[in-house]
């Protein structure tokens, strides 16, 4: 009966997806824009003619294991749509360095295709490194099944869509000018769909826990999908010029408009890519390390004091500008305080590794999450650093805002998500372990020297070019033309350009060998294997 | 499940479990306390200091009475009166007198040149000699006479722009709306060259030529010499701004030409648009000339 209820309503949002699909493909001007119809009904109708089929189905018997099949694809995603935006984003650097290699096209300049490297990267390969470690992590958790059979792959085919809708748009022009909230209206209710049935589906699967108590990992995968849920509805509030155009209007404006886009683009970063990650950290690195967690008073310090204080600190990015200057002070000193907590994770990852520390040594995914803490650490240092009004008058509008996201998105987000991948592949695949340690250190290596060759470029170009901003002449005017800071940018630009090749490099060495993982023998399923509980109801 | 003592740590775990994975019950290292604490009196301090909460009305405003809005309002003031007095000469004279006083060039030339650098060269280029679509600010041909008073004029007013003022010339689009017939866009293509010294056909520059009196001359002057009253350019002196070869020309005469210059009166101070106008004079001396 649940069963039927679930396909009958998962049917029903996938033909309301439809309908909009034939409608953007019926009314819609612009070429990009109805091919976005097509994709959108193509998919959305497939989908329905799935579920149609297999409504009179009798019920399957769900075996007492984990679902993991839709994990593999989440694994799949993430590592097609990471190697896209990491190499968008290499062209893009050597664009900057190089301006002519935009090959004076009308759709490949910076400005069209940098929203592709930054969805790709941020959506496509962070996006789907959480999902799928969020369904592993919480099934194992909880010793439960995630609670429906068709949500997780309606959750992981939704997301997908918005994805590719996101990142084939812009070049064609279709965006909202919004930093990280780019997308037009009609992939936001894509996406909006999507995240209420995560949001469900995690709850529900939660709710049929056999652990008395919920684990750390789920407090940050719920809290991250709780609040952007929230900052996706709240920011995406827009209205559309009609069914015939891509185009909206964004319900607030002037100074309103910018406060709501940097408390979400803050909280993007706070809670997609910090939360979320906090969460595959606390569940792989004692789960490789083989370690209880350092304190479990620190794991609620850290998870408290980040939920409270990173919905006020958005303020911190509109410092000098029309903003009131008490929003400002509001949000300057709640980043300060933010740092608290946010080394408090810190400290709790890296003090887990207490009793293990060879294992950083001998196991580069251990290495990958031990080195992705300490730049959780450096960037998260970096963020309050640079939320101080003072200090921000040097670092604002500079390459050190860019050197800044990328130690945390470089060196926190995706080496995280390298060592929990490098873990998880073959826990799901039932495989020995992964095909080659020698490439696993290659890896890592290449994408450590990238990062920091990355980062080092940008600290010195963001100072060097604020202060040539800020120097005049004993009669007033300016010292430096601003032509002139381009000029000595240069050499940064290509120095960081190589770095992202690097880095590129090491997740291609990656791709290979989670492929080859998976490509590989199989091991036996043990009867100490872990599953879940039996349901009461079932 | 009860407690457990890690032996590596000396720490009970809590008791929980989930999928083999423990947690210590360590208490919070003092430091941390310490330092939470201590990032919160920062906060109330600045709160106090600064402008900080909201209530239904108002904010509080803080013991310091601290507003950004001042304080960048009295920096650019600061700013403002500092370059009066050390760009003095140009806040009281005016060109023409500039242009006579010795040893200005060797003291401002250098600020001026980031003045330029920032609003001018992206068309004109840093060292002012223009590029293609864009004059060279450096020679002697001047579209609207290069007397400090008409530069200065061209600086404030601009042409082509949307000051009410605005120094206004177009070449009309002779091909595009049917002004002339294409043989005789041919003929005049091939008379301009041969005035402008270039290879041509003889024959066709001799039609040409009845075709340039009827329909070139009243704007670009008697034989193609250019008239700085209507800003219409010497077609004879070689200084090129849209190219003249065979096939710029071509394009040219059948879409016309309406280049742009800003207007800065609204941008710059008037003393700023002397200096850039006593730089451009200056990087006119050390042409060659032609």
């Amino acid at each position: 009966m649940i069963r039927q209820f679930e396909l009958v309503l998962s049917l029903l949002v996938t033909l309301i997806v439809m309908v909009l699909g034939i409608a953007i493909l019926g009314f819609g001007r612009g070429t990009g824009y109805i091919l976005h119809g097509w994709v959108i009904a193509g998919f959305s109708a497939w989908g329905a003619m799935y579920l149609v089929n297999h409504l009179s189905d009798p019920a399957p018997v769900i075996p007492l294991e984990y679902k993991d099949n839709v994990i593999k694809w989440g694994v799949l995603a993430c590592f097609v749509w990471g190697v896209i935006g990491f190499t968008v984003g290499d062209i893009i650097a050597w664009q900057l360095a190089v301006p002519a290699l935009n090959g004076d096209m009308w759709w490949s300049n910076f400005g069209r295709i940098r929203p592709v490297h930054t969805t790709a990267v941020i959506f496509g390969f962070g996006g789907n490194a959480l999902i799928a470690t969020s369904f592993y992590v919480v099934q194992r958790t909880s010793r439960a099944r995630l609670a429906s059979e068709t949500a997780p792959w309606l959750v992981f085919a939704g997301y997908n869509l918005f994805v590719f809708l996101a990142v084939t748009g812009y070049p064609m022009g279709i965006t909202q000018s919004k930093e990280y909230a780019e997308p037009e209206w009609y992939a936001d209710l894509i996406l909006l769909f999507t995240w209420v049935t995560y949001l469900w589906l995690y709850m529900a699967t939660l709710a049929r826990r056999a652990e008395p108590h919920i684990y750390v990992a789920n407090w940050y995968y719920l809290g991250f999908i709780v609040v952007i849920a929230m900052l996706h509805v709240v920011n995406n509030l827009a209205v559309p010029v009609s069914i015939a155009y891509p185009k909206s209007y964004p319900l607030f404006a002037g100074v309103q408009d910018a406060m709501t886009q940097w408390w979400y683009g803050h909280n993007a970063v706070g809670f997609l890519l910090t939360a979320g990650f906090l969460g595959m950290m606390y569940y792989f690195l004692p789960k490789a390390a083989g370690r209880p967690i350092y304190s479990y008073r620190m794991s609620i310090l850290g998870f408290w004091g980040i939920t409270f204080l990173y919905l006020w600190a958005g303020s911190h990015h509109l410092h000098y500008t029309a903003l009131p200057d008490w929003v400002q002070y509001l949000g300057m000193t709640m980043s300060i305080i933010l740092l608290v907590p946010s080394w408090g994770s810190v400290f709790n990852g890296l003090l887990t590794l207490n009793g293990a520390w060879d294992k950083v040594r001998t196991d580069p995914a251990i290495r990958f999450m031990m080195v992705a803490v300490l730049f959780y650490g450096v960037a998260t240092f970096e963020g309050s650093f640079l939320a101080i009004r003072p200090v921000n008058t040097l670092s604002h509008y500079t390459d050190w805002t860019v050197g800044h996201v990328h130690a945390g998105a470089l060196g926190w987000v995706a080496f995280i998500t390298f060592g929990a991948m490098y873990k998880m592949v073959p826990w799901i695949w039932k495989r020995e372990g992964t095909y080659s340690l020698r490439l696993e250190a290659w890896h890592f290596w290449l994408a450590l020297s990238g990062t920091l060759i990355y980062v080092g470029a940008m600290w010195n170009s963001g100072i060097t070019q604020s202060l040539m901003w800020q120097t005049y002449e004993p009669s007033g005017a300016f010292t430096y033309a601003f032509i002139d800071t381009v000029d000595a940018m240069r050499p940064y630009y290509t120095a960081r350009a190589i770095g992202g090749f690097l880095y590129l490099l090491g997740a291609l060495i990656g791709a290979y060998n989670i492929y080859m993982t998976v490509n590989g023998p199989r091991v036996e399923a043990k009867d100490t294997d872990a599953r879940p509980l039996a349901q009461p109801a079932e | 499940m009860k407690p457990e003592l890690d032996e590596t740590s000396g720490q009970h775990t809590t008791g929980h479990e989930w999928n083999g994975i423990k947690e210590l019950n360590t208490p919070m290292p003092k430091a941390f306390s310490i330092w939470l604490w201590l990032s919160i009196a920062v906060a109330v301090l600045l709160w106090l200091l600064y402008p900080a909460w909201p209530y239904v009305t108002h904010y509080t405003g803080g013991i310091l009475g601290y507003s950004s809005r001042i304080a960048v309002t009295e920096q650019v003031e600061a700013g403002r009166a500092q370059r009066a007095e050390t760009f003095a000469p140009f806040e009281t004279m005016d060109v023409a007198e500039l242009a006579e006083m010795p040893n200005l060039r060797e003291t401002y030339e250098p600020a001026i040149s980031v003045l330029f650098r920032d609003n001018c060269a992206a068309c004109h280029g840093r060292d002012a000699v223009g590029q293609i679509n864009f004059p060279n600010l450096t020679d002697d041909h001047w579209l609207w006479s290069g007397t400090p008073e008409e530069i200065e004029y061209t600086l404030q007013v601009g042409i082509n722009s949307s000051h009410d003022d605005t120094r206004y010339a177009e070449m009309p689009a002779f091909g595009l709306n049917e002004m002339l017939e294409q043989p005789e866009i041919k003929d005049v293509i091939e008379y301009v060259l041969q005035i402008s010294g270039q290879e041509h056909d003889a024959a066709k520059a001799q039609a040409g030529e009845t075709v340039f009196v009827d329909n070139c001359e009243s704007c670009h002057n008697e034989g193609g010499i250019g008239e700085l009253e209507n800003g219409a350019p010497s077609l004879i002196d070689g200084a090129w701004i849209y190219g003249g070869t065979r096939e710029s020309l071509a394009e040219t005469l059948k879409y016309g030409r309406a280049g742009v210059m800003p207007h800065w009166s609204d941008r710059l101070s008037a003393s700023e648009i002397r200096q850039l106008t006593l730089y451009l004079l200056w990087a006119g001396q050390d042409g060659n000339g032609d």
